[in-house]
């Protein structure tokens, strides 16, 4: 399908959502904070003060195994103390934005969606570390964003959604390819529209809109060939929205996996078996996070 | 291989710490290439305790020693494997594999050979123990046989260096265990419960597999095990040294057809032992291909 007509069907369709919430004035806080050097702990610290729910957010995460700190972390202060300053910053824009898809369970369920974009997140960050990306922690943060657009594609079009799932029972296929042939446009697409109006910064942004495409990256092909391989892993690891798709990919034939070999020839090295069995063993811990998160916060 | 159902205390235990148990898992997946998910630390923990005992190692740090040690340690190390493996052996061990193999790679195997219409299909299962591993290809593949393998001729070889296993094997007749993990429309169409716990598997599906001692070393008989589309081994390359895995791994490279898919044991690894073969992945495992 073209895709400028994919394009104008995502910016039409999310015009068309009724409710299309808000991205939360703490999230748009932290995102300004991402990018701008020179930012002091303080003023990170002072945002998530004033922020009960935050908080309380913050300290509930910190406490998970998936930061494990050898004793249970009671205030903001000690949380940033034990995590510095870009980790703090990783988790307070999480912590900030999963108000967000309340309630928007579609035909994936919102924990799913969760423990899927923790899942790329983390898978990110180690892939970044691995590959002596600059900034992991950005990997990270877009491996959580990178499926914005599914939330609401899945519950604004369930319908057809459904109709999408009930034709491939049983076969392989690519969510994104199918959502072109039965919605007309696909979660990259609509991810881009909404991460747009939500003033994301612009490689966020590419991230979102070509994580399936990594090769037609401009800003931060790496960035993306990053985000692309970590939605991979973790499709075929457990991470996969509850099982709801079904991919297989050749690594060797992955344009990610290329381009992140000409960025870093070492990764032609990479134990990919033991890859996988490890992420294999932090699902728990990723699906401990998600639950975490959303327990006994009475946001 | 035997089952062993002796009961073990588990609470006798030593309890490993992460360390230790990091340690071992580590040197395992180094020496054997399988590895050690952190959710069965605990089993692993209750099998060591029994090595433990009869190595007389008193910690897990000592244990560890005698296990990397040149004189003991390989054979130790067998004896290891073979109380954390023994068990393992059943009908449909391992679901995602076969979900795959029926999504994805039979059908496109199908697809490929019956465009140049060549409707043979040929599997084989190295090691195949006594048989669960070929007899549950021949079930899902007789499933398949009023749709894409409608007029396909269908050859299962199951081979084992071990002659009892072999002879279990083309008996047929397995234990409750064995079937554990059978789906029941399987277990209904496919076993016949003769008396309790006593399941013999149908004729129609013994008809399609056929086995014989091979040895995975023996050279001159490797070359004959020709053209076929799926190769299974599974937690047989653990109990080889390096050398010997490399060399019997070449050899299923040249047996499988291009389009062909090798298929290791659930937490295998060929890593480092070939390096021409490709790995594909689908939801809960990997396999390899040319």
């Amino acid at each position: 399908m073209e895709k400028a007509a994919m394009m104008q069907a995502a910016q039409d369709m999310v015009e068309s959502f009724v409710d299309l919430p808000t991205i939360p004035q703490v999230a748009t806080r932290v995102i300004e904070l991402l990018d701008r050097p020179g930012v002091e702990l303080d003023e990170v610290a002072d945002m998530i003060l004033a922020d009960q729910v935050l908080a309380a957010r913050v300290i509930k995460m910190v406490n998970s195994p998936l930061y494990k700190p050898a004793h249970e972390i009671k205030s903001v202060k000690r949380a940033l103390i034990y995590l510095g300053f870009r980790h703090i910053r990783e988790l307070a824009f999480t912590c900030s934005f999963v108000d967000v898809f309340e309630g928007r369970d579609g035909i994936f369920d919102i924990k799913s969606f969760w423990e899927h974009s923790f899942g790329v997140g983390v898978v990110a960050k180690i892939i970044a570390q691995r590959v002596r990306y600059p900034d992991s922690e950005k990997a990270y943060l877009v491996g959580i964003v990178h499926d914005i657009g599914e939330v609401f594609l899945s519950y604004y079009r369930q319908d057809a959604f459904r109709s999408l799932l009930d034709s491939v029972q049983g076969r392989p296929y690519r969510l994104v390819d199918k959502e072109a042939e039965f919605l007309g446009t696909s979660h990259s697409e609509v991810g881009l529209c909404i991460a747009r109006k939500w003033n994301f910064p612009p490689d966020y942004c590419e991230v979102i809109a070509l994580h399936h495409a990594p090769e037609e990256a401009v800003l931060d092909p790496t960035l993306c060939a990053i985000a692309n391989l970590a939605d991979l892993f973790c499709s075929v690891r457990q991470l996969d929205y509850g099982g709801s798709s079904w991919v297989t990919f050749n690594l060797a034939e992955e344009k990610a996996w290329g381009i992140l070999k000409g960025y870093s020839p070492a990764l032609a090295d990479l134990d990919v078996e033991r890859f996988c069995y490890e992420l294999d063993d932090r699902v728990p811990e990723i699906q401990e996070m998600v639950k975490s998160i959303f327990q006994g916060i009475g946001a | 291989m035997a089952l062993d159902l002796k009961p073990f205390d588990a609470k006798s235990a030593p309890k490993i710490s992460d360390k230790d148990f990091e340690q071992l898992r580590d040197y395992i997946y180094n020496v054997c290439g399988i590895y050690f998910h952190s959710s069965k630390k605990y089993f692993l923990e209750s099998r060591l305790a029994r090595r433990m005992e009869m190595t007389g190692c008193k910690t897990h740090g000592d244990y560890y020693q005698y296990v990397r040690s040149a004189a003991t340690g390989r054979t130790e190390l067998s004896k290891l494997l073979d109380e954390i493996t023994t068990n393992e052996t059943c009908f449909f061990r391992n679901m995602p594999q076969l979900t795959a193999l029926e999504n994805k790679f039979l059908p496109e195997i199908v697809a490929t050979k019956g465009k140049i219409g060549f409707k043979k299909l040929r599997i084989w299962s190295a090691g195949s123990s006594s048989g669960e591993e070929a007899y549950t290809m021949a079930m899902i593949l007789l499933e398949k046989r009023a749709t894409i393998l409608k007029d396909w001729i269908i050859e299962i070889i199951g081979t084992d260096i071990n002659e009892t296993v072999l002879a279990q094997a083309k008996e047929g007749i397995y234990n409750s265990y064995s079937v554990r993990n059978t789906p029941d429309f399987y277990l209904k169409k496919y076993f016949k419960e003769e008396a309790a716990g006593r399941f013999v598997l149908s004729p129609e599906v013994k008809k399609l597999a056929s086995f014989s001692q091979l040895n995975l070393y023996d050279d001159n008989k490797m070359l004959f095990m020709k053209s076929f589309d799926f190769i299974f081994c599974a937690n047989v390359l653990i109990y080889f040294d390096t050398t010997s895995k490399s060399k019997v791994v070449q050899h299923f490279y040249n047996n499988l057809q291009p389009y062909g898919y090798f298929f290791v044991g659930q937490s295998e690894s060929l890593h480092g032992v070939n390096d021409k073969f490709k790995t594909v992945h689908f939801p809960g495992g990997f396999t390899y291909n040319k």
